[in-house]
């Protein structure tokens, strides 16, 4: 038997270390770049992470929280998170867009509906005016919170621009159609063919609802000038709008076609005719007044405003494209037009930001062409909604979508009918209406050791290779396990994935795993900043530790 | 005994007065919560020894005997012998400082290695006499300025060169001789587990960065260890009965610079012409250790990316007799 010391030892535990500290590490969450450059304010990190579980329900739910339109947008979007995301800096963006369409098509796939998520039944009642992605979305947030919806829309098919003016190519009808129904499940009412102001007048709209949305979008092609006539908005057989062509095109009416044909614009909706018309087999010229993407005139504004990627896929179609160049005249032989002569553009926009090109004399170039198209932008019709459009949201109106706003995305639509939404149901209870979209991204590349992450080729959905074989989608989605995969691309910026890079760390034992996470203990933490230093996602910070803040301050404030 | 964390030990628990940020403190919770609570430890005097048992106040929560700073090796030699006696197996593992090992230990390791005793020898290598304040040791690398080898008009910091101590403890022909490092957890692991494996004497040298005797930021301690290793400087190999049997690969390999810049006892190599002339000597101190390993062109996928990459829900636990994580393979 051993004799029993005269001074038994203690635990080092009764030793507290935390008094060592300046500084403390703090567990944070941080919004990531991808969410705060999404018009739709997604949560891509959050969706992301459950989808690297394979839990696509739980990653369709989170995704269909901000965005019911997952395997449209997945498609249409031209994604400017993965232009901002970090994993860039490391070998390549993660394919965030395709990992969207995949969560969308399983949806569909597995008939996943939105009921699960309704709200207790409210009564206010709110009219929406226009079936498009900004008037869905915003029936969509509402209804799943109890509140009855009426969409109103002037045409017979619901998804506004989505349904007339996107080519079959980039989006099959029958996914926007199946995604449409998901949302008109949740009980909403559609009245088609009900234009306001003709079917159904402004007032009884204001008597029957409590709340009014106008999100009309933009039907009406900006009226376009040749020839000196003033307006040419009359198609005939040989000047069209861009608009115009794609909306005959989605009806299925047949169009003869000249061999050479003309696009005048430099926008997406010029593009998508162009590709069109790759496909009717005639050759087309797009004629366009800005820059190439890449001409390092992006802060004069002169970059052409179609997505890159678009572009290219134009070009790979055989889409001829002439860049800084404008209209002068339409060159007809009687009624029949033979082509269109252009110049050099030298001045995109006037002093007042407005499109307003300066051609240069002698510059001038004949392009063949038997039809010129005209994509050269679109407007709100406000007929019908004269004094609805004059009023406030404190008269109950809000407006949003590509009616109003710069950006004509159909993301930004989405988010625009979210944040309506939201303000309609903060003041119908009469709570004061807080947004939290485009929050700030608190993490860059430079905050995050990307030396823990292992190097991965971005996956990619494959390409038809008869692309130009009629109107089938020409990217096919990600296979099942590249969308597992590519969704682990995900750096988690910001946001703990739980490495235990913290836990393995600490030399004091200070940090503490749980199985919901980590937890500091303060009584021993010395403030090294390793857990801080070596994080890879940058969750954690290193903040003044209060408690020698207040010495140091009493130090140097009462001397 | 604390038991706030149910997925470790916490063999070395909180409270113990180690610097903060210290590399060896870390390094130290690492082996033994890989080793687990049911060992016997020796150490030797040092930092270790000195941190963890201060004021009556133990920090280890497993069976722990300190020796003097010469003979950890003779005590563990003891300890395994009367264990045998007993007819028991409990582990025995050493832990010592780089003085312990390098210079004051050497003999009774040698001895303790020669005799086949089964005990695990684990050296923290912080490449000076930290405890007593930052004196110079065998194990102190070239050019280092240490307070006994202080940097002037005629000296470049410590004129010798650090002792090879993994070829003098490998050509015992003994069955596991390893280097580790901080930085690379998993690692560290596959070392710690494979030498308890082994019946015999093994030894792990673990490089440990002290912020206070390397002068460097308190947050840079892993990133100070894993740069001596993609430099060069810090080879990690693994050798069996004096054979070189696995090196960890540089997936690239780093300038000296790098790893000399953050740290405040290669400052006086910047920016004077003795100084250029010792910073090309450790470069190609560098290089000529890359060779004789072949760290550049080893048959092996194990490199210093690889070993590196963090995953989703955990880099690998501790011992396998804790609570299962929610531990799920990296399948890419």
């Amino acid at each position: 038997m051993m004799p029993k010391l005269d001074i038994e030892p203690g635990s080092s535990n009764a030793y507290h270390t935390g008094d060592w500290r300046t500084r403390q590490p703090v567990y944070r969450n941080k919004w990531p770049p991808c969410s705060q450059t999404c018009p739709a304010s997604e949560d891509i990190q959050a969706w992301l992470a459950l989808a690297t579980e394979r839990q696509w329900q739980a990653a369709w739910r989170k995704l269909t929280e901000r965005n019911p339109f997952p395997a449209t947008m997945g498609r249409i979007c031209y994604h400017a998170c993965e232009s901002a995301c970090n994993r860039k800096h490391l070998d390549s963006a993660v394919n965030i867009h395709a990992m969207e369409r995949y969560l969308g098509d399983m949806a569909i796939l597995r008939g996943w509906d939105h009921k699960s998520s309704r709200g207790t039944p409210q009564a206010q009642r709110v009219a929406i005016v226009g079936a498009g992605p900004a008037g869905l979305s915003c029936a969509f947030q509402l209804a799943r919170r109890g509140y009855p919806v009426t969409i109103f829309d002037a045409q017979a098919a619901p998804g506004g621009t989505l349904n007339s003016a996107i080519p079959d190519y980039r989006l099959p009808k029958s996914v926007l159609a199946k995604e449409i129904d998901a949302i008109l499940a949740l009980g909403i009412e559609l009245r088609l063919n009900s234009r306001v102001g003709k079917e159904i007048s402004e007032d009884d709209l204001r008597d029957e609802f409590d709340a009014v949305f106008l999100a009309i979008g933009t039907q009406q092609p900006r009226p376009y000038q040749y020839d000196n006539r003033p307006n040419g908005d009359k198609s005939s057989h040989s000047v069209m709008s861009g608009l115009e062509f794609l909306h005959r095109l989605n009806r299925g009416e047949p169009m003869p076609l000249p061999k050479h044909i003309a696009v005048v614009g430099g926008g997406n909706t010029a593009i998508d005719v162009a590709r069109c018309i790759r496909r009717l087999g005639a050759e087309v010229t797009v004629i366009c007044a800005q820059d190439s993407h890449g001409n390092h005139h992006r802060e004069l504004g002169t970059e052409m405003p179609a997505s890159l990627q678009e572009v290219i896929e134009a070009e790979t179609e055989g889409v001829q494209l002439i860049y800084r160049a404008g209209v002068r005249r339409l060159v007809r032989s009687g009624e029949h037009l033979s082509g269109i002569e252009i110049a050099h553009v030298d001045q995109v926009y006037d002093r007042h930001g407005n499109f307003n090109p300066v051609l240069f004399d002698g510059t001038e170039e004949f392009v063949p062409a038997g039809l010129a198209i005209f994509a050269i932008g679109q407007e709100a019709d406000w007929q019908g909604l004269e004094r609805l459009s004059q009023a406030t949201e404190s008269d109950g109106v809000w407006l949003g979508g590509d009616a109003v706003g710069k950006s004509k995305l159909a993301a930004t639509a989405v988010g625009s009918g979210y944040q309506a939404a939201m303000s309609i149901m903060a003041r119908l209870k009469g709570e004061p209406f807080v947004f939290d979209a485009h929050k700030k991204a608190q993490i860059t590349f430079r905050q995050m050791p990307l030396h823990y992450y292992p190097k991965q080729p971005r996956h990619e959905g494959e390409i038809s290779e008869q692309r130009l074989d009629g109107f089938k989608e020409v990217v096919k989605g990600l296979a099942d396990d590249d969308a597992a995969r590519e969704a682990k691309r995900c750096l988690s910026c910001g946001v703990c994935f739980r490495c235990d890079n913290c836990w393995h760390f600490c030399p004091d034992a200070a940090v503490i795993k749980t199985t919901a996470g980590y937890e500091i203990d303060y009584d021993y933490c010395k403030g090294c900043g390793i857990c801080a230093q070596e994080c890879p996602c940058g969750h954690i910070d290193m903040d003044l530790d209060p408690a020698s803040a207040r010495t140091y301050s009493a130090q140097v404030l009462d001397p | 005994m604390d038991k706030r964390d149910t997925f470790r030990h916490n063999v070395l628990t909180s409270g113990h007065r180690a610097c903060s940020g210290c590399g060896e403190a870390m390094a130290a919770r690492m082996v033994t919560d890989l080793i687990g609570p049911d060992a016997i430890y020796i150490n030797a005097t040092g930092c270790l020894q000195v941190f963890t048992t201060h004021n009556q106040q133990s920090a280890w929560q497993a069976p722990w005997i300190h020796s003097v700073f010469a003979n950890a090796a003779a005590v563990a030699s003891g300890v395994e012998a009367a264990l045998r006696a007993k007819g028991k197996d409990t582990p025995v593992v050493v832990q010592a400082g780089d003085g312990g090992t390098f210079d004051i230990g050497l003999q009774c390791l040698s001895g303790m290695i020669e005799r086949g005793h089964d005990v695990l020898f684990v050296c923290y290598d912080n490449e000076a006499y930290m405890n007593t304040g930052v004196q110079r040791s065998s194990s102190t690398p070239h050019a280092v300025r240490t307070t006994t080898s202080p940097p002037g008009r005629l000296s470049q910091g410590k004129h010798h060169l650090k002792k090879d101590v993994i070829s003098i403890i490998a050509a015992h022909h003994m069955p596991y001789a390893a280097t580790a490092t901080i930085a690379y957890f998993p690692d560290l692991k596959a070392k710690v587990e494979k030498a308890m494996r082994i019946q015999g004497p093994r030894f792990l040298q673990i490089l440990s960065p002290c912020p206070l005797g390397w002068a460097h930021d308190s947050a840079l301690s892993v990133t100070v260890s894993r740069l001596a290793v993609e430099t060069g400087l810090f080879p990690l190999v693994e050798l069996e009965h004096g054979e070189l049997i696995g090196v960890m690969r540089l997936a690239e390999q780093k300038p000296v610079e790098e790893y000399l810049r953050p740290q405040g006892r290669f400052k006086h190599l910047f920016g004077t012409k003795t100084g250029a002339v010792e910073l090309r000597h450790l470069q190609a101190l560098a290089d000529a250790r890359i060779r004789r390993y072949g760290l550049l062109d080893a048959d092996t996928q194990w490199d210093t990316a690889r070993a590196m990459q963090s995953a989703r829900h955990g880099r690998g636990g501790y011992a396998s007799s804790m609570p299962a994580s929610e531990e799920v393979k990296n399948d890419a």
